[in-house]
């Protein structure tokens, strides 16, 4: 009790007198901060500054769980329905951060102006619901670029094939129409394909979300009610179903997620391939990938409607609205997302969420032309991205979309029967749940 | 003051009782209760909103419930008579071998030391469609030159399923059955013998008949724990593509978790807890009749 | 003479297709197992090459090496998962032993009223699926504070594995005869010597073959540990496995690195337990 006291009567002097940002030492000193973190190999190393932070200020960091998005996800649910928030720092995703409105509180009163200011402001646009400022962004952004191999755009017999039968020269594609007849004209099944796509789950409707908007349609209306059963809503379905009935998609697509893309283009078996940042690394490294040395990126193509798609999303981490001791745990996330933190994630090939790290990581890859090529075209394509629908009902929604995409692209419904039992499925959601 | 005396075999029940009250039946009921809520997982205050049989009625409305109950018995049933075949093979052939047959049966086992969940995942490798190995074997001999798509295609992707199902169960059918080989009393197999039955007579009339029990043992310990299917399915398929391979449980634990929906999860898991019941008790009772047919009830 | 070649042919033919229906079999068997523990040897870029690469032209440690490996170099704190798993699934089953040993021992020797209905009441509970289960429990778990404990898993592995621990000891106690406990008790043991003495060891074949089954349900359960652990303090093998999964990416030469780490313990145990397995299971599956 009195050491408790002590050190509380510390943290409050060392807050008063505390210049923004700057940590003073020991000034959390007995405080211990319960924290959820993202498991993974790609996420952890980031973990080891946790120490420092310790020691700065004397907290101490507890890592209750670590576990992959998706488990984290029902974890928070869990805890959610059992009122068992007892933890302080959790991982967050911008898709997932919806779901959970009354979970984290806003971080901007608990942090400097400044701080916020240095981060991509469509970022804290996105992590912002209701008003809140739900999360701080680590460097962990994701927008999906295209992937290609370079071999095939230089080889003089498959350009005039290509000319002849559909009228323009061969280059990367830049809208999705290009993409699609390359798709078709590079497909050699079973040995070769012309492109894959994530076929199910929030991988598919992800997809078809962002080809929606890039042919200048919606997901929903404003007041939540849906939108995509349109002529941009067929218009991006057909896309999908054309590739599969063409054969240029591997027949088993549709039960494909990022792995299975991410392994299928490093198999050398796939030309064009729409994916994330992560796997920059992976398809060029020899170890891993057979397309290495091969690999182009460009910039996401554009929709009918001149609009490139971007549908992205990025980790970062919030702190719980039940948690005791806000600011220290402010000062842990603020330290997580720093620049330091975020120089030190993104040179392990993730695209950060500051703009100074963002200058910082593309005059490293100066020297480099593969990451050079490979930051531009993310940074092209992150210029328009955009986050899913901020709506709590994103992921039961898309769960009721995907399995009627499916069905259209496996020939069991029309584009049109597809659409209008989804569109029915999510409005009744939506009403159910007193949304309108 | 006085002492109340618990029968002995309450006594030596009761640790067993206990058990299962906290870590089944409690949770249960707390399950059941919340079937007859709106309760949804990210809002806790929805558990005492009381919709009475809604979500029974939405559960029974609802055509994609029925699809995946019935996918759900049908690979239940499918699955264990292929187990039960397969494993009767395998353990007459593994009974007739002398020499070195401890490393058989332990060979035997080999797929039990897997987690269904690395089951999963390692079907769902083997049936890839592109790097798949099963295509690539078949791409290799020459005996296709396209890509199948076995986790898509509307049959392929079920057989696959039970396919996964059988390379890992059948060891357990496998198992008892030998042990119900090696417990046959030679006498009838000697006498019928005598009295002139082919192999084959012998085995149907004397063995097979022998041998049910086990069987029946077999099947009501799969069909305890045939939801264990839930892992393997939800890692090769999670019931897709366009709900081809939806089962009870893939369903009810996306329903639960995923779209938060917990209320209307236990209901749809209460319907398939009275289905496993219902398998087990039938094959409690195959087993008994079984074993009084052969004198060894009691 | 020539009705006796044709035997000799006929036998010879048996002999033959049965050696290769074993073959067969256990092709089947092995090879998709076997094809995991090659996966763990081979570069991730040879799995899964296109053409594919069917003898391996590099094996080496580089899974082991990465996995066993600091933070961030794909490091996963293995040796902690197989503690826990260890920690859980032995404490589990021999708990869920003596359980059932006590039980079974009830069932074999005590007239129970109700009896069929109490046994069938206690198998039904092992069909409850884990996703039904998860919640309820994670809820009730969390007021008492047992999340995320080894106590905690170990109480519901023991939930999971005593029904099917209790049955297969009570038909092993039936094979013991009764006049046996009580000419042991006439010549001056009691009651508990009686049954350490006489009845105990006939019944531990059955004993070790419910103990193997036991523990590999908890070695490789999934659904509910998935749930109810959730740090360095408890997770086991199973959850371990996700580690190699991300939002984007999985990795699976390290997967089947982890597995092979996960399969031979069981493999070791089952081999050592699996005389008295048939054993054990012959006589609890006749007696009812």
């Amino acid at each position: 009790m009195k050491t408790f006291a002590a050190s509380s009567a510390l943290a409050l002097l060392a807050g008063l007198g505390l210049a923004s940002g700057a940590l003073a030492d020991g000034e959390y000193a007995g405080v211990t901060i319960d924290a959820k973190l993202i498991g993974g190999q790609q996420y952890e190393a980031l973990y080891a500054r946790i120490p420092e932070w310790e020691a700065k200020t004397g907290a101490k960091v507890n890592i209750v769980s670590q576990k992959n998005h998706f488990e984290l996800d029902k974890e928070f649910k869990a805890d959610i329905a059992a009122g068992a928030i007892t933890w302080c720092v959790g991982s967050n995703h911008s898709s997932f951060a919806p779901q959970y409105p009354q979970l984290y509180t806003d971080l901007t009163p608990l942090l400097p102006a400044e701080t916020i200011a240095g981060f991509v402001p469509a970022n804290i646009e996105a992590a912002t619901l209701d008003g809140k400022l739900v999360m701080l962004p680590r460097a962990q952004f994701d927008v999906s670029a295209l992937y290609y191999q370079k071999s095939l755009y230089t080889d003089p017999a498959k350009a005039e094939a290509f000319k002849a039968k559909y009228g323009y020269d061969l280059a990367v594609p830049e809208t999705w129409d290009q993409f699609r007849d390359q798709a078709m004209f590079f497909a050699d099944p079973p040995n070769f394909y012309g492109t894959q796509y994530a076929g199910k789950e929030e991988g598919i409707a992800g997809r078809f979300y962002e080809i929606v908007v890039a042919n200048g349609g919606k997901m929903f209306n404003d007041d939540f009610s849906p939108a995509f059963n349109s002529p941009e809503g067929k218009m991006a379905l057909q896309w999908f179903v054309d590739l599969y009935k063409a054969g240029a998609v591997p027949p088993g697509t549709t039960n494909y997620l990022w792995d299975d893309l991410g392994n299928g283009f490093a198999s050398g078996t796939i030309a064009l391939n729409l994916d994330w940042p992560g796997w920059s690394g992976f398809f060029n490294d020899p170890a891993a990938s057979k397309v290495a040395g091969n690999v182009g990126v460009a910039p996401a193509p554009k929709g009918a409607a001149g609009v490139r798609t971007g549908w992205s999303g990025f980790h970062g981490f919030s702190v719980t609205e039940a948690c005791a001791n806000k600011e220290a745990a402010a000062s842990l996330v603020d330290f997580l997302t720093n620049e330091d933190s975020q120089a030190l994630e993104s040179a392990a090939g993730p695209l950060p969420t500051r703009t100074a790290v963002w200058d910082k990581v593309i005059a490293d890859a100066a020297s480099d032309p593969y990451k050079a090529e490979v930051l531009a075209a993310f940074q092209e394509t992150a210029k328009t991205a955009f986050p899913v629908p901020k709506t709590p009902y994103w992921i039961e929604a898309t769960n009721l979309i995907y399995p009627e995409l499916q069905a259209a692209i496996l020939g069991d419904k029309t584009v049109d029967e597809a659409l209008q039992t989804a569109s029915d499925a999510v409005d009744s959601l939506m009403r159910e749940n007193g949304v309108y | 003051m006085y002492q109340m005396r618990l029968p002995p075999w309450l006594v030596l029940l009761l640790p067993a009782f206990v058990i299962l009250l906290a870590v089944v039946a409690i949770p249960l009921v707390l399950s059941l209760y919340s079937s007859f809520t709106a309760f949804q997982l990210t809002r806790p205050e929805t558990i005492t909103r009381w919709i009475g049989t809604f979500n029974y009625g939405k559960a029974m409305g609802d055509a994609n419930f029925w699809a995946a109950f019935g996918r759900a018995v049908l690979l239940l049933t499918l699955a264990l008579n292929l187990e039960m075949l397969l494993g009767l093979g395998l353990a007459v052939m593994v009974a007739k071998v002398t020499l070195g047959q401890r490393l058989l049966r332990t060979m035997m086992m080999f797929p039990m030391m897997f987690s269904p969940i690395l089951v999963g995942f390692q079907f769902k490798f083997i049936f890839n469609d592109n790097v798949g190995l099963l295509n690539n074997a078949l791409q290799s001999l020459g005996l296709t030159d396209v890509a199948i798509p076995w986790l898509v295609d509307g049959n392929l992707a079920f057989l696959a399923i039970v396919a996964a199902e059988v390379w890992t169960s059948t060891s357990v059918f496998a198992i008892l059955i030998l042990a119900g080989i090696f417990a046959i009393p030679q006498d009838p197999v000697e006498a019928a013998r005598v009295d002139g039955c082919t192999p084959w007579q012998t085995f149907r009339y004397v063995t097979l008949p022998f041998l049910m029990p086990f069987i029946y043992i077999a099947m009501a310990i799969r069909s305890l724990d045939v939801a264990r299917a839930y892992d393997i399915v939800q890692v090769m398929t999670a019931g897709g593509p366009a709900r081809r391979t939806e089962l009870l449980w893939t369903l009810i634990g996306r329903t639960g978790y995923v779209d938060a929906r917990m209320g209307y999860a236990n209901a749809m898991g209460y319907i398939a807890i009275l289905l496993s019941i219902v398998f087990t008790v039938y094959f409690f009772r195959k087993l008994t009749t079984a074993r009084t047919s052969l004198g060894m009830g009691d | 003479m020539d009705q006796g070649r044709t035997h000799r042919i006929r036998r010879r033919l048996l002999k033959g297709g049965h050696f290769l229906g074993l073959f067969l079999a256990m092709s089947i068997i092995c090879l998709p197992g076997l094809w995991v523990v090659l996966n763990s040897f081979r570069p991730t870029v040879e799995i899964m090459a296109k053409p594919p690469v069917w003898i391996p032209t590099e094996l080496n440690l580089d899974h082991y090496r990465a996995m066993f490996g600091g933070v961030g170099e794909g490091g996963v704190p293995v040796l902690t998962y197989f503690w826990n798993s260890m920690i859980i699934s032995l404490t589990s089953t021999a708990i869920a032993l003596l359980v059932g040993m006590a039980g079974g021992y009830a069932f074999a020797r005590h007239r129970i009223p109700g009896k069929a209905a109490i046994f069938v009441g206690l198998m039904v509970t092992r069909a409850v699926p884990g996703v039904a289960l998860s919640l309820p429990l994670f809820i009730l778990f969390g007021r008492i504070g047992i999340i995320d404990t080894h106590f905690g898993m170990i109480l519901v592995y023991v939930a999971l594995n005593v029904p099917f621990t209790i049955w297969l000891i009570d038909g092993f106690f039936r094979q013991v005869p009764k006049e046996l406990a009580e000419a042991a008790e006439i010549d001056g043991c009691t009651r508990w010597q009686a049954f350490w003495k006489v009845e105990f060891p006939v019944a531990r074949a059955g004993i070790a073959s419910a103990g193997i089954f036991a523990f590999l349900t908890s070695w490789n359960e999934y659904a509910l540990a998935s749930q109810l652990t959730r740090s360095l303090n408890s997770k086991t093998m199973p959850v371990g496995l996700m580690d190699f999964t991300s939002q984007f990416t999985l990795n699976w030469g390290g997967m089947c690195a982890l597995a092979v780490l996960m399969i031979i313990p069981a493999l070791v145990l089952t081999f050592l337990v699996q005389k008295h397995l048939i054993a054990g299971l012959t006589f609890g599956g006749v007696k009812g």
